[in-house]
């Protein structure tokens, strides 16, 4: 059986952060921020 | 267009075609012929992805998308970023780990034969039908507003790029869609540059912008919740965009060949994430900024006359028709209002600049806007009972614009750019099409004995050359379809969802096994074709419905006809 392996069986160097779970931080609020903007946008240019 | 404008373009083609065949130079077996020996950077995968996934289309239909109905659209792409979350954790490790070279090679390992086949047949099919609206979309475009002969344009479109995509395979998909992608960009950032430079003068950025909200295109985040309560049918909200999206991003990217295939040739699981996870943070803004170019075209068109129909053939072909007369008062009414509209547009924005908004010409203008709204939707509406041919001119709004209004050289630059991304995107699908059919076709079900290395490089050039020639067909069949970039996605919705399930299955649900997985993918996938045809349902749902269904069926047909001694693996 293959199980989804996780972030820690990794074994290879994580770039700028010390790991993974760091990045999908990242990625995770510039997505919120944009929403933020967008909403921003939308309702000051409305 | 002109001779420079023609130079180019030829120049532009050719250095593209040059430079594939320069980086065709690869291991003459499948593992170099497919995954380029899996030696890829993180900023390789990074254009590589985004290449795959923006077409021409992304760039004709987006801008006309904006125009026609704001920029709503970009919330379809909301759910993407989380999506390269959730690959990232789970599928990339797998994949990697496994050394496959398709995705569904993985649904054998961990179900069976058939599954894989279903799959793979799901997304040949699937991924074989786009590769053709691929080639048909900008090709129709380009030829009603050149007067190109569609065929030729299609085959031109679709032949050029196969060049270099039979002869260098993975590695020279991949070198020349970082290239064409550099350069789009700074095409698209031109032209966005030109759109604002031909406003007049004292008409800034920020007034363009104010016009544009004030006619609602700056919609860029819309709620679906109408009086009645959340519309289901509304194709873009951020929650269909974060919830629907994040499905079909999930299923494009993590079990779309085209995809799958650009960050297997990553050298290792790290090079793969970071590719996908800063394609996931570029993506977004990426398309807001296209998204933006059609919402300032808008507004430029506020200041200059906007034709009735941006697909001029069609005012040509309805002209020729016993409907001129109601179309020369058509066009002379246009005409009015579109001065009307210049007037009060300058009175808006001045206003504006002297601190002072004017209620009444802000209504007025709306007026005006949707009284031309008006006649192009009757104009449509006349066309398409009156001749044949595309009376939906969406797609044809930002190249119409960049004809008449860019200046020589930046047109050819243009037309280039449409080339460019649409070979991008089909390139890359051509090579996944060929690896799919030669892993888990081919050497399944026609060669079980085994071949030399020499003799896998040789079949999968020969399938890369007919999946080619098959998509140039589908093209030359292709008919009218309204805006291209959603029959695309719809297309995508149709099947990713039900494909998404299945992984999901595999992935997360260890107790289930092939023949409930399948039974339900068939199940699901017949009821997801039955919601597109009979009902209203927004197409991002359907990814949805797609994957749950599969995963609920799956859970259902393991606990009731298929034990887990019946349905485990032999």
């Amino acid at each position: 059986m293959i199980v989804p392996p996780d972030t820690q069986q990794t074994q290879e160097k994580v770039p700028l952060f010390p790991s993974w779970n760091y990045w999908y931080a990242l990625v995770t609020g510039w997505l919120l921020l944009l929403i933020a903007l967008f909403f921003f946008i939308t309702n000051r240019f409305a | 267009m002109s001779p420079l404008d023609w130079i180019v373009l030829a120049v532009t083609l050719s250095g593209i075609i040059t430079y594939g065949l320069y980086k065709s130079k690869t291991t003459k077996n499948l593992e170099g012929y497919f995954l380029s020996n899996r030696s890829f950077s993180s900023s390789l995968i990074l254009l590589s992805v985004m290449g795959t996934q923006a077409s021409a289309v992304t760039f004709l239909s987006a801008p006309g998308q904006a125009y026609t109905d704001g920029m709503r659209f970009v919330q379809y792409y909301l759910g993407l970023p989380l999506a390269m979350v959730v690959l990232c954790i789970t599928f990339v490790p797998i994949f990697h780990k496994l050394k496959v070279y398709t995705a569904y090679e993985y649904l054998e390992k961990r179900f069976d034969s058939k599954t894989r086949t279903f799959t793979a047949g799901l997304f040949l099919l699937q991924r074989g039908l786009s590769t053709g609206i691929s080639i048909y979309a900008p090709s129709i475009i380009l030829s009603s507003l050149f007067g190109w002969n569609i065929y030729l344009t299609n085959i031109f479109m679709g032949g050029l790029l196969i060049i270099y995509t039979v002869s260098g395979g993975a590695r020279a998909v991949a070198y020349t869609q970082q290239f064409q992608f550099i350069i789009i960009i700074l095409g698209m950032v031109t032209a966005a540059c030109m759109v604002v430079h031909l406003l007049p003068d004292g008409v800034g950025l920020m007034d363009t912008l104010r016009v544009s909200g004030r006619l609602g295109k700056l919609n860029v985040i819309t709620s679906g919740v109408k009086e009645q309560g959340f519309d289901w049918s509304d194709r873009y909200n951020i929650w269909s965009g974060l919830i629907g999206g994040f499905f079909l991003a999930l299923s494009y990217f993590g079990t779309d060949q085209s995809q799958v295939g650009r960050y297997l040739t990553a050298r290792s699981v790290a090079e793969s994430r970071l590719g996908l996870l800063l394609n996931g943070m570029i993506k977004v803004p990426m398309q807001f900024c296209i998204l933006l170019v059609g919402a300032l075209i808008f507004t430029f068109y506020q200041f200059n006359q906007a034709p009735l129909s941006f697909n001029q053939s069609m005012v040509e072909k309805v002209s020729a028709t016993p409907k001129a007369d109601s179309l020369r008062h058509m066009q002379a009414e246009y005409s009015a209002l579109s001065e009307q509209k210049r007037e009060l547009v300058h009175s808006f924005i001045r206003g504006h600049q002297q601190g002072m908004v004017d209620e009444a010409v802000s209504a007025e203008l709306k007026k005006v806007n949707a009284a031309t709204d008006q006649l192009r939707t009757h104009f449509k509406t006349m066309a398409r009972n009156t001749v044949a041919g595309d009376a939906n001119d969406t797609n044809y709004i930002f190249l119409r614009f960049v004809v008449d209004y860019m200046p020589k050289g930046l047109v050819g630059l243009l037309i280039a750019i449409i080339f460019l991304a649409a070979w991008g995107s089909i390139a890359a699908a051509l090579n996944s099409l060929a690896s799919s059919t030669v892993v888990d076709i081919h050497k399944k079900f026609f060669q079980k004995g085994g071949c030399t290395d020499r003799e896998d490089y040789s079949i999968s050039k020969w399938y890369t050359l007919g999946w080619g020639i098959f998509s140039i067909a589908v093209a030359q069949f292709a008919g009218n379809a309204g805006s291209l970039i959603e029959l695309v996605n719809i297309l995508g919705s149709l099947f990713y969802g039900v494909i998404l399930g299945i992984f999901l299955v595999a992935f997360y649900c260890k107790n289930i096994y092939g023949n409930a997985t399948f039974w339900s993918a068939v199940l699901v996938e017949g009821v997801v074709m039955i919601l597109f045809w009979q009902s209203d349902l927004g197409f991002l749902w359907l990814n949805v419905i797609g994957a749950v269904g599969v995963v609920l069926a799956s859970y259902l047909l393991h606990a009731t006809l298929f034990s887990k001694r019946l349905s485990a693996k032999t």
